[in-house]
């Protein structure tokens, strides 16, 4: 595997990564002056550019692996599929935890019943502040696609189609004000075993959660902290006792292993064969449609601090008039 | 300069508690436009709740602001940073301001420029200010700077000196939260001192009305609550939230500040018996403390046993530290006055501190944080 080309609008950043990285001539600001010159694509770019740059590399039959989400909707994402197999390309999307071996291990367990019959399941995942990136694609829905659901959500949503199956959506609530939203709590259906499940998310960039998902069983609790890639926590039900559970053929690690490579491999490892990546267009289109189906039923969660002071607040404005004198003060603007 | 009320506002440090909350208030009331400038896009999160127009730059890049500004119609500056962003950062906002002559520039400053110790006349902007606090320095710099705009390029600048902002989000409230939770903080001699205090939205309010009322241009406010609060009240009142006692103590019960505390700690460890022991087994030591006249032997006895730590409910160790900031802020004897806001801005500071208590404690429920 040789690394040909790099592309970026930022002349600057290209500069950058070519002397930390020594590299040669390779570096782009056009990405279709890479077509010709590489057999395969890491597709990083802003949410909203995924399927216009994707779609037209698979089409010229460049193999992708798209960044998460794959794109901003359903029809989007379709498209993408639909150019890969058009010309028998691989169509990879980056959801890097799938490759935890402790995601693996969990749905091994759900799947042999080693909880029982299932109860609920709750994701919480949230922490001040996030990645910055230079182009500020991440500011608005245009170009992000939505906000935390989106950002930090579609690998949870990923995962827990993963782990339960088709899940729906119930209810869906957050904080957006005409932008993104900042936090969201939604409640999803699903039938696991020919029994109903429920399950609660709850993600926020503007506070600390628990950050961990946690499934109940009729045997007790199975956790799984953000940062715990190569165990599960098992907490039987009546007891004090935690167990921590890992794949017997777990080879032992000093640190963290770098997730990005299996991933990586597993891309490549796809074009070589012809077998299908870990997860696919398809795959990845399920955690698309769901995100839509939370949007188009949000409501709005209650935030008494934000609205109970406006209207004495509008009184300190100038009031304009449309004719620029004093007029009343505005009406303040809905907070839905 | 412009003589237009403004409508379209550039809110410099966007993305902290003032600048967040005022940006909202400005959306959802529709009483300006913000344009929030943004330099680290993670942090915009509760700005971008909004579909607002966000310049993403960076103050020390001088192009960047003059970017931001171009169809802005007033400025408020609120960014923090380093020495660099405080100072050439202020300095690109104020030339990009001239330069596309906006009508008014809100400076948001802080008390801090009066020090630890604020005169007794500080009561009133018009009391020289002079600050022991770096922070409080790097402020007073920025009102002069800010000032010989309005001197040499008549910028129509207005400076509020807000106290302690408090409210959802304020690291006021959350430090305070914390501390608490992790027991340091002690109500000091009582707590009868002004805790100085200014919940985010009265904060707002004064804003509103420096951007616009023609009596602001030229002139310092102080910005604070309506009724005073004692620090007592504050630190009981956010005790109660998170539902935690909160010990009481004298002056004299405090660990002394930093620089003390290096010599106290020093010979504390000194004083410890094993240490002691080997001490004394070096001989030029021995020697050393036998040749020091009584009064000095005294004096070194003494300071070993001196500070005994303030112990609560038979707990082991607990000290409360003098120059902790909710510790030494209740040393602050004065009660900064915004009587001067009121009379020419008409500025009322609509929420009352119970009710600014009670919305605060709303947000914390539904941050898990109370």
């Amino acid at each position: 595997m040789e690394l040909a080309a790099i592309s970026d609008l930022n002349a600057s950043r290209l500069q950058y990564l070519r002397r930390r990285h020594r590299l040669g001539p390779i570096a782009f600001r056009d990405y279709r002056e890479v077509v010709g010159r590489v057999d395969a694509v890491i597709l990083a770019l802003p949410n909203h550019l995924h399927a216009p740059v994707g779609v037209e590399l698979l089409s010229r039959g460049i193999h992708v692996l798209c960044e998460k989400p794959l794109a901003l909707t359903r029809h989007e994402c379709e498209q993408l599929c639909q150019a890969a197999r058009s010309t028998a390309s691989v169509l990879a999307v980056g959801f890097v935890a799938r490759f935890f071996p402790s995601t693996e291990l969990t749905k091994q367990l759900v799947e042999s019943r080693f909880l029982g019959e299932l109860r609920s399941f709750d994701y919480e995942f949230g922490t001040p502040g996030g990645w910055s990136p230079l182009s500020g694609y991440n500011l608005a829905r245009s170009t992000c696609g939505g906000g935390v659901l989106v950002v930090s959500g579609s690998h949870v949503l990923d995962q827990m189609i993963y782990l339960f199956g088709d899940v729906d959506v119930v209810s869906h609530a957050d904080d957006s004000r005409g932008g993104i939203e900042a936090n969201c709590q939604t409640w999803f259906a699903a039938t696991v075993d020919g029994r109903p499940l429920r399950g609660r998310v709850v993600l926020s960039k503007t506070r600390q959660l628990r950050n961990r998902l946690r499934i109940v069983g009729e045997h007790g609790t199975l956790e799984v902290r953000g940062g715990q890639t190569r165990s599960v926590t098992y907490l039987p039900a009546g007891s004090t006792l935690r167990h921590v559970i890992t794949a017997a053929e777990l080879p032992p690690a000093d640190a963290e292993p770098n997730y990005f490579q299996p991933q990586l491999h597993d891309f490549v490892n796809a074009i070589r064969t012809g077998a299908a990546p870990r997860v696919d267009g398809e795959q990845a289109t399920s955690s698309v449609v769901l995100t839509e189906r939370c949007y188009a039923i949000a409501t709005a969660l209650e935030e008494p601090w934000c609205e109970a002071t406006l209207e004495r607040l509008t009184h300190a404005g100038p009031h304009l008039a449309t004719d620029g004198t004093t007029g009343q003060p505005p009406v303040p603007a809905s907070a839905s | 300069m412009s003589t237009e009320r403004p409508r379209r506002v550039l809110v410099t440090g966007a993305t902290g508690l003032i600048g967040g909350r005022l940006c909202e208030v400005m959306a959802l009331t529709g009483a300006f436009e913000p344009r929030p400038f943004v330099h680290a896009t993670g942090s915009a999160w509760r700005i971008t709740r909004f579909p607002l127009d966000c310049a993403i730059g960076d103050l020390c890049d001088g192009a960047s602001v003059d970017r931001a500004m171009d169809g802005c119609d007033a400025v408020v500056h609120l960014a923090r940073g380093d020495d660099a962003v405080m100072q050439r950062g202020l300095e690109n906002v104020l030339r990009a301001a001239v330069t596309h002559r906006v009508s008014r520039f809100v400076h948001v400053s802080s008390v801090a420029v009066y020090g630890s110790q604020p005169a007794p006349d500080s009561v009133w902007e018009a009391a020289a200010a002079r600050s022991d606090l770096s922070y409080g320095n790097e402020k007073l710099e920025q009102e002069h700077r800010v000032l010989r705009y309005r001197r040499r390029h008549g910028l129509d600048v207005v400076i509020l000196r807000p106290p302690n902002v408090y409210g959802p989000f304020a690291s006021f409230t959350l430090g305070m939260v914390n501390t608490l939770r992790s027991d340091g903080v002690a109500i000091v001699d009582g707590g009868r001192n002004p805790c100085n205090l200014v919940y985010v939205d009265n904060l707002v309010e004064a804003i509103f009305l420096a951007l616009w009322r023609p009596e602001a241009p030229g002139q310092v406010f102080h910005v604070t609550d309506r009724e005073p609060v004692s620090w007592e009240r504050c630190i009981t009142d956010h005790a109660a939230l998170v539902g935690v006692d909160v010990p009481h103590v004298t002056a004299a019960e405090l660990a002394p500040p930093a620089q003390e505390r290096v010599w106290r700690d020093s010979l504390r460890a000194l004083s410890d018996g094993e240490v002691q022991r080997s001490l004394a087994r070096i001989p030029l030591v021995r020697r050393w403390f036998q040749w020091l006249p009584e009064p000095a032997k005294r004096a070194v006895r003494a300071r070993l046993h001196r500070w005994d730590p303030v112990r609560r409910n038979g707990s082991p160790e607990r000290r409360f530290l003098a120059d902790h900031p909710f510790i030494a802020g209740q040393k602050r004897t004065v009660a900064h006055s915004s009587e001067k806001a009121r009379r020419l801005l008409g500025y009322s500071a609509p929420v009352s501190y119970d009710e600014g208590m009670r919305l605060t404690e709303a947000w914390l429920r539904q941050a898990g944080l109370e």
